[in-house]
């Protein structure tokens, strides 16, 4: 039986030492599993958080990002609107993203803090200029979405 | 709010002390195509024994290991699943156990207390820990992807894609707290950029000025390329050993006296506040004004409780009372500049909010009080990730047994890899170092180990 190869060659970067240039062009198809309520509920211009429905758990302020189930008691969580308005806890500005970053920089990346929930989300803020306690309100990206974080962003809020 | 009960701040204790023999570098470079992994790793492993005046021949030293711990972080960055058994069967120590450790920028701290729990156990005698990465097969910016892909990949990595930002996050809240001026911040890239010019093995050695750091660019604010790691391509190994294998293999084996980890949330965002974790130099009273009274708004994202747990339980397992008086060298985590900072004060090195008076009084230069990163450091010297916590250790171990001169003043080692020595060479060795420490960090504070070395 004669094998042959299939005509595909890898391309020759360098001779010496020799290195050859291998190609990686698949994809992952990745699931949100229990999370994709909170994307699915970013392109109806939602902001969904959980909250511990159990009783006996101490922590009752709302999670964003969502769990479905509690880190305290590891209960099934319930889903609730989230407020969709905050204050900038810290900011920073991208100046050179990594490869996969879908959009321009220089992008302000913030961290949001809002009343009754007990993490500090991070996003990015879509106009003006950030600073620490700046108040700020939720906007979406709804007109094609990217089924991805960057769904979400805020503007400052007069 | 976290609670911590006493069960899980029980005091960790080794059943038989733990040795570290020996320790072996390669030279980190930005590119090294000239050697593959597991070349790079057969050289540290060889410098390590052959090199630290073992009492032991190579051939004995091989009839002597049984179990071996392996360290790299990122296996898209080596494009290898099963690299630690490429490397274990090139190193020719089939059909032996090994297991591989990842714990992200801390996997070579994690890979050392797998082998000190080995060794402290009595399930092994002798036990290489040999860390790499190899980050040169991708660009710059593809790198910075695959790195991020360490942040949450549902609510943070698209975020920017660069781990840097996520630091800076936490560098702008903890300036916003605290105010360090940025020439303080400067003064830290400076030291590890030129302590990285007495190293034979750096990859970013340099003598800049504080107004060359406050004119750089910034890699995203408040961060500037000079206050940011390299990304790094090398391999380093140590060897632990029980008693009676480390007096058997050297007559200055340094003992493990302490090894522990801690972590917290891979989100920054995730991080809520708890009461202040005192550490044994620390009192109510020390915090009797810290955010005006309220001492339970921590770590928030000025500092990383990962590293205070870890310290908390090295320091009672090894019984240190303040680090600052009681350590003669300390190797940090130095990723960025502003998280060297947050770290002192998580370490206990100064109270939380005064961290950067470690710098500003010369306490962390050599002939400081407590001299930090002497080896240049990630800013100066490497962050082959998977290398890193072990590097540091070895750098640890030549220092509290006499020998940094031996690991870096021979003019032949500069020429091994390349390099002329400089002609203002300057020794580090600190003077009759007895006890050193190490600080080996993940993720923005996602997994930290505290390491703390004495010589016997």
């Amino acid at each position: 039986m004669a094998v042959e190869l299939n005509g595909t060659i890898a391309e020759v970067l360098r001779e010496e030492p020799l290195v050859i240039k291998n190609l990686k062009t698949w994809h992952h198809s990745h699931s949100y599993g229990g999370w994709g309520r909170f994307f699915k509920g970013l392109r109806e211009g939602r902001l969904l958080a959980t909250r511990c429905t159990n009783p006996r758990c101490a922590e009752k302020r709302l999670w964003l990002p969502p769990r479905c189930e509690c880190p305290d008691c590891w209960h099934p969580m319930e889903w609730v609107d989230a407020p969709t308005v905050g204050r900038i806890y810290t900011h920073t500005t991208v100046l050179y993203p990594g490869a996969l970053f879908r959009a321009a920089a220089p992008c302000p990346l913030i961290s949001v803090e809002m009343d009754g929930v007990c993490t500090k989300l991070m996003s990015y803020l879509k106009e003006g200029t950030p600073r620490i306690g700046l108040p700020i309100r939720a906007v979406f990206n709804r007109e094609r979405p990217t089924n991805t974080i960057l769904d979400l962003a805020w503007v400052p809020h007069a | 709010m976290i609670r911590l009960a006493p069960g899980n701040l029980r005091i960790p204790r080794f059943e038989r002390p733990v040795y570290v023999v020996a320790g072996g570098l390669t030279d980190y470079r930005k590119q090294y195509p000239e050697k593959n992994t597991c070349q790079l790793c057969t050289e540290a492993l060889r410098m390590a024994v052959e090199e630290n005046d073992l009492k032991v021949d190579p051939e004995e030293f091989r009839r002597s290991v049984n179990w071996c711990v392996y360290s790299q972080f990122a296996d898209h960055f080596g494009d290898q699943l099963l690299a630690a058994a490429k490397v274990h069967d090139y190193l020719g120590f089939d059909p032996l156990g090994n297991i591989e450790v990842k714990t992200g920028g801390a996997t070579g701290g994690s890979a050392v207390l797998a082998a000190a729990q080995a060794v402290a156990s009595g399930y092994a005698s002798c036990v290489p820990v040999v860390g790499w990465e190899r980050m040169d097969e991708v660009s710059t910016k593809v790198g910075n992807s695959y790195i991020a892909s360490a942040a949450c990949k549902d609510f943070e990595s698209e975020l920017g894609w660069m781990y840097a930002s996520y630091y800076a996050l936490m560098a702008q809240r903890y300036q916003y707290e605290n105010r360090v001026p940025r020439e303080t911040l400067a003064r830290i890239a400076c030291k590890n950029h030129l302590y990285a010019c007495y190293s034979p093995y750096s990859q970013n050695p340099g003598r800049y000025t504080i107004d060359d750091v406050l004119k750089n660019d910034l890699v995203s604010d408040p961060l500037s390329f000079l206050e940011c790691c390299a990304m790094s391509v090398g391999a380093a190994v140590l060897i632990l050993a029980d008693e009676e294998t480390a007096f058997r293999m050297t007559d200055q084996p340094v003992r493990l006296t302490a090894i522990c980890g801690g972590t917290h949330t891979l989100r920054t965002a995730d991080r809520r506040n708890m009461p202040i974790l005192l550490l044994p130099n620390e009192t109510e009273e020390t915090y009797r004004d810290y955010f005006h009274g309220r001492r339970d708004e921590w770590p928030g994202f000025s500092s990383f409780l990962a590293a205070r747990m870890a310290a908390y339980l090295a320091y009672h397992m090894a019984g240190i009372r303040d680090p600052v008086e009681d350590f003669d060298l300390l190797e940090t985590h130095d990723a960025f500049t502003i998280s060297d900072i947050q770290t002192y004060e998580d370490i206990g090195l100064r109270p939380y909010g005064q961290g950067r008076d470690f710098i500003d009084s010369g306490d962390a230069y050599f002939e400081g009080r407590l001299p930090t990163n002497l080896s240049g450091g990630l800013i100066g010297t490497m962050h082959a990730v998977g290398a890193t916590g072990i590097f540091q250790l070895a750098e640890v171990l030549w220092q509290l047994q006499g020998k940094w001169d031996k690991f870096h003043a021979d003019p032949a080692r500069w020429a091994r890899y390349g390099k002329r020595k400089p002609d203002d060479f300057r020794s580090l060795q600190v003077k009759n170092a007895r006890r050193g420490c190490a600080i080996s960090h993940a993720g923005t504070g996602s997994h930290v180990t505290v390491s703390i070395m004495e010589r016997t």
